[in-house]
């Protein structure tokens, strides 16, 4: 079975002088100069900034001439990390964070894969060709909008769902504005608007897979479902575990506007999320010291959740990311 | 071949990322005046922290300081700036970048009739061009944060929340402004010294250090908010102005059970009474006749920070009527889920299905052909109209309510560290407070923007399409008066007069009824300055969400929940930082004034 689609038994590639390579595929790296020059100066520059988690920032001071940070006169660099982790409002937005991403994983990330694969079996080209525009549609809404849409769906008095329910007898259900329904809510709205988009890739390695193998399949007897098992899941599996890692590694990331968007004022107890919390401490109440700190606490967890998943799906037998 | 394509193509790439680059400062500039505004939202939000800190005077007080005359004497000018200033003028033109607010008006905030006049003036005057900076007001913290933490704030900035400037100071980011606030200078700035007085320009002053980062502008009105009531409802339904809570009450129900007779087709939408996320300032009335009215000065200042008198006693009861009301079905079902200054509240009113609100007092009749009150006569019926009611009676039988103290309520004006022109800056503050400068931006030139009545009053012209440019950018301008919040012309008189009539397409009886359901039994809280409350610092921001959510979630909850949902807010509130202040400020107190418990 092969791991790789440009895996070929027994190739083993010849290793070239590092001036030769660039001899030879000198455009190629001049193009690859772009996105290098790219990280470095939006990725790679404002890494100096993190120095602020360690310092008392000051709006006159240039960077490096900012004192340390103290209490009490004494230097305590690592004062704003004690007091994000002092803060309640950091834990609930660290659980929150934690809570929601998971069950986005659980709920979201299957859910692409599983409409790949029907579609994949859909036999109709013009249906599947519909199905599949009309899916990547909320794709390229922005979550304000759906946020509306939200509103004008499901609101208690105005939204046509609790206006269908009120005309059959039950009462309106708040949809968005009690906690716990709030959490389904957005989860289910974040499935609806990524489902669609998600599956692009699944269906690009389906694609991939060897028509051979299902011509086999049919001679031996599968049916539907066991080629799927036997054959179209296992033939994207890699792809699979790399998205997986990928989405381990924002475990604690997410996208603000997703949450600054969904949230109101009733259900911040399950909707702040650390993205939110560095906005509204950060950018709003001018804590550029705490916030920077609990930004590069998150980007360490992430980082070291990245590696371990890499690192376990490497354990187990599969391509990993490097 | 191939190749040349390649570099051709790699070529395109650099070069367009270069212009990307390029071009960026000029959209920036551009994007500004993007603005996501609400005209007609509260000019109050901002100022949660009014009684922060600053010196207690009301207009009276103010008014007693003796007259400040203009210092002439070129030489002496010269001698007292140390030649900075050559015949009362700058040798060199000096640029100055000072902020206004942008409100997404139909001229650009920095480019119209009026900024031409000032402009002008700034030139003539002293030799100063000036230069706008538009900042979206209702996102007015978070921009100035930014071009602060980027060193490009303007050189005069402006916000209604001095907790935000403590925070800059502390972070070094604000010129202390002390040293041309003494006794030498008051002839340099004499419109400044006459119209603020010591009040407005040392409010700010450290009692320890002497240092002052801001000063305060001033109120010319200091209405606040009202009660208003739909007349064309009561009228309909046989129902009398109500003048109490139970009154007011029988009156919503009577809305609600009569929706099919007041709303037909539409009875659906029919909302009693509306509210916002900032319900603390959308039942400001309410609250207020709960609280007690002989509360002492001492009490009020300790649970001051909170402008929207979240931890005052009185609050809860009033907060559990709302939570009746809302689960009565007499409150606006929604109006927790939307965000901060979203139009659809304002667009309910205009449409004719709101019944009753709390509100600044001039809501209804701010915006000419878009007020709440010009659209209701062209979208339902020529009757159709809010009044203001005076209808929460407190335990004394009055109206107890807080107006703007006109000295502590208003904006702060400070010089980021990044200007260097301290002398310049001051110089035009005297010349944008000058009463004739004032008199200008509020009123235009006679026969174009205004007309004089017999009696002195002025009668506002509307700027219609063919002179957009002269639409002013905000309510008489205030957004340029940085000083001067209100009407305030030459003649004393023609102001008081010319009030009801300045608001276009409204009838002028109805403001006036506004202004004196407003001015009933108000009363001002003292500005308390017993030095600075260190646990403020950058917490204005985060505890009124918290605020605001514990109003909300305590509306929203069923009877049966109101108590613990109250209590588990309160205690977040408290425990995020409200509680601190308010030990803080109980000791300041304690240490300043000792058992005075009135200020």
């Amino acid at each position: 079975m092969s791991k790789d689609a440009n895996y070929i038994e027994g190739y083993k590639p010849r290793r070239m002088a590092v001036t030769t390579a660039f001899k030879k595929y000198w455009q190629l790296y001049l193009l690859l100069l772009l996105p290098v020059i790219y990280f470095i100066i939006f990725r790679y520059k404002p890494m100096e900034f993190i120095i602020v988690a360690f310092k008392d920032y000051k709006l006159n001071m240039n960077l490096w001439d900012m004192p340390w940070a103290t209490t009490k006169k004494e230097v305590d660099i690592f004062k704003w990390f004690v007091k994000a982790f002092s803060d309640k409002n950091f834990h609930t937005a660290l659980t929150n964070t934690i809570t929601l991403n998971l069950l986005d994983l659980i709920i979201g990330f299957p859910a692409p894969i599983i409409f790949a694969l029907v579609l994949n079996e859909l036999t109709a080209k013009r249906y599947k060709k519909v199905v599949q525009t009309i899916a990547y549609m909320p794709h390229f809404l922005s979550w304000v909008i759906i946020y509306s849409i939200a509103l004008q769906l499901l609101a208690p008095s105005s939204g046509l769902v609790n206006i269908v329910l009120n005309n059959m007898g039950i009462e309106s259900v708040d949809f968005l504005g009690k906690a716990d329904n709030w959490v389904w809510t957005y989860i289910l709205f974040g499935v609806w608007q990524n489902f669609g988009w998600g599956s692009i890739v699944y269906l690009a390695a389906i694609a991939g897979i060897n028509p051979e193998l299902y011509e086999a399949a049919a001679v031996d007897g599968a049916g539907r479902f066991k080629k799927m098992w036997h054959i179209t899941l296992p033939g994207i599996k890699s792809t699979i575990v790399v998205l997986l890692i990928m989405a381990l590694g924002g475990i604690l990331g997410g996208n603000f506007d997703r949450n600054f968007a969904m949230q109101n004022k009733l259900v911040l107890e399950k909707a702040e999320v650390i993205s939110t919390f560095v906005y509204k401490r950060g950018i709003k109440s001018l804590q550029f010291s705490l916030t920077t700190a609990v930004g590069l606490f998150q980007s360490v967890v992430g980082v070291i959740f990245l590696l371990s998943a890499n690192f376990l799906s490497r354990k187990l037998g599969e391509r990993g990311l490097w | 071949m191939k190749k040349v394509l390649a570099m051709i193509l790699v070529l395109c790439l650099v070069l367009s990322l270069c212009a990307c680059g390029s071009s960026d400062t000029e959209e920036k500039s551009g994007s500004d005046n993007q603005t996501t505004t609400d005209t007609k939202k509260e000019e109050a939000p901002k100022t949660n922290t009014d009684n922060a800190s600053g010196v207690g005077t009301t207009l009276a007080q103010a008014e007693d300081e003796e007259e400040v005359l203009v210092m002439e004497d070129k030489d002496e000018i010269n001698i007292l700036t140390n030649g900075a200033l050559v015949d009362g003028k700058f040798p060199e033109t000096v640029t100055l970048k000072v902020e206004c607010y942008d409100r997404d008006g139909d001229t650009p905030a920095n480019d119209n009739m009026y900024t031409d006049y000032i402009k002008k003036q700034a030139l003539d005057r002293y030799n100063i061009a000036v230069e706008y900076v538009p900042v979206p007001r209702w996102t007015e913290v978070d921009q100035i944060n930014n071009l602060l933490a980027a060193q490009e704030a303007p050189d005069i900035c402006y916000t209604y929340d001095y907790a935000t400037i403590q925070a800059y100071s502390d972070m070094d980011g604000v010129n202390d402004l002390s040293e041309y606030l003494t006794d030498d200078y008051k002839g340099l700035f004499a419109n400044l010294w006459n119209w603020l007085g010591s009040a407005g320009l040392l409010a700010h002053r450290d009692p320890d250090t002497g240092a002052i980062y801001a000063i305060e502008g001033k109120r010319a009105e200091y209405y606040r908010t009202a009660t208003f009531i739909r007349q064309d409802w009561l009228d309909k339904l046989g129902l009398a102005k109500p003048t109490t809570a139970e009154e007011f009450e029988n009156c919503l129900i009577a809305f609600r059970d009569n929706a099919e007779t007041l709303l037909g087709a539409d009875a659906s939408k029919m909302v009693p009474f509306s509210l916002a996320t900032d319900a603390g300032w959308r039942a400001s009335t309410l609250i207020e006749s709960f609280m007690d009215p002989d509360i002492t000065d001492k009490e009020l200042y300790i649970n001051g920070f909170d402008e929207r008198h979240y931890t005052q006693n009185g609050t809860k009861d009033a907060v559990k009527l709302l939570n009746k009301w809302y689960n009565e079905g007499l409150i606006w079902k929604d109006f927790a889920l939307y965000a901060d200054g979203d139009a659809t509240e304002g667009d309910m009113q205009k449409a004719g299905y709101v019944g009753a609100m709390i509100c600044n007092y001039d809501i209804p009749f701010r915006d000419g052909e878009n007020s709440i009150n010009y659209q209701l006569t062209q979208l339902v019926g020529p009757e159709a109209k809010f009044v203001a009611v005076d209808t929460f009676k407190d335990k004394n039988g009055g109206y107890n309510k807080y107006a703007y103290t006109t000295t502590g309520s208003d904006r702060k004006i400070f010089m980021p560290k990044t200007n260097d022109k301290v002398l310049a800056s001051f110089l035009f503050l005297n010349m944008i407070t000058d009463p004739e400068v004032i008199n200008y931006l509020q009123l235009g030139e006679e026969g174009i923007t205004y007309t004089k009545n017999a009696d002195g009053s002025v009668n506002i012209i509307a700027a219609d399409a063919d002179h957009v440019a002269n639409t002013i950018n905000s309510q008489y301008n205030i957004d340029y008066t940085m000083t001067c919040n209100g009407l305030h012309l030459l003649d004393p008189e023609a102001t008081i007069k010319s009030k009801a009539i300045s608001y276009a397409n409204v009838d002028p009886a109805d403001v006036a009824e506004a202004i004196r359901v407003a001015d009933t039994d108000a009363k001002f809280a003292p500005v308390v300055n017993v030095g600075v409350i260190e646990a403020e610092a950058g917490l204005g921001n985060t505890l009124s969400e918290l605020r605001n959510a514990g109003y909300c979630k305590s509306i929203t909850a069923s009877e049966a929940d109101f108590e613990t949902v109250w209590n588990d807010c309160m205690n977040q509130y408290l425990t995020a930082g409200g509680q601190a202040i308010m030990d803080e400020r109980a000791e300041a107190w304690q240490r300043v004034l000792g058992d005075k418990t009135m200020y």
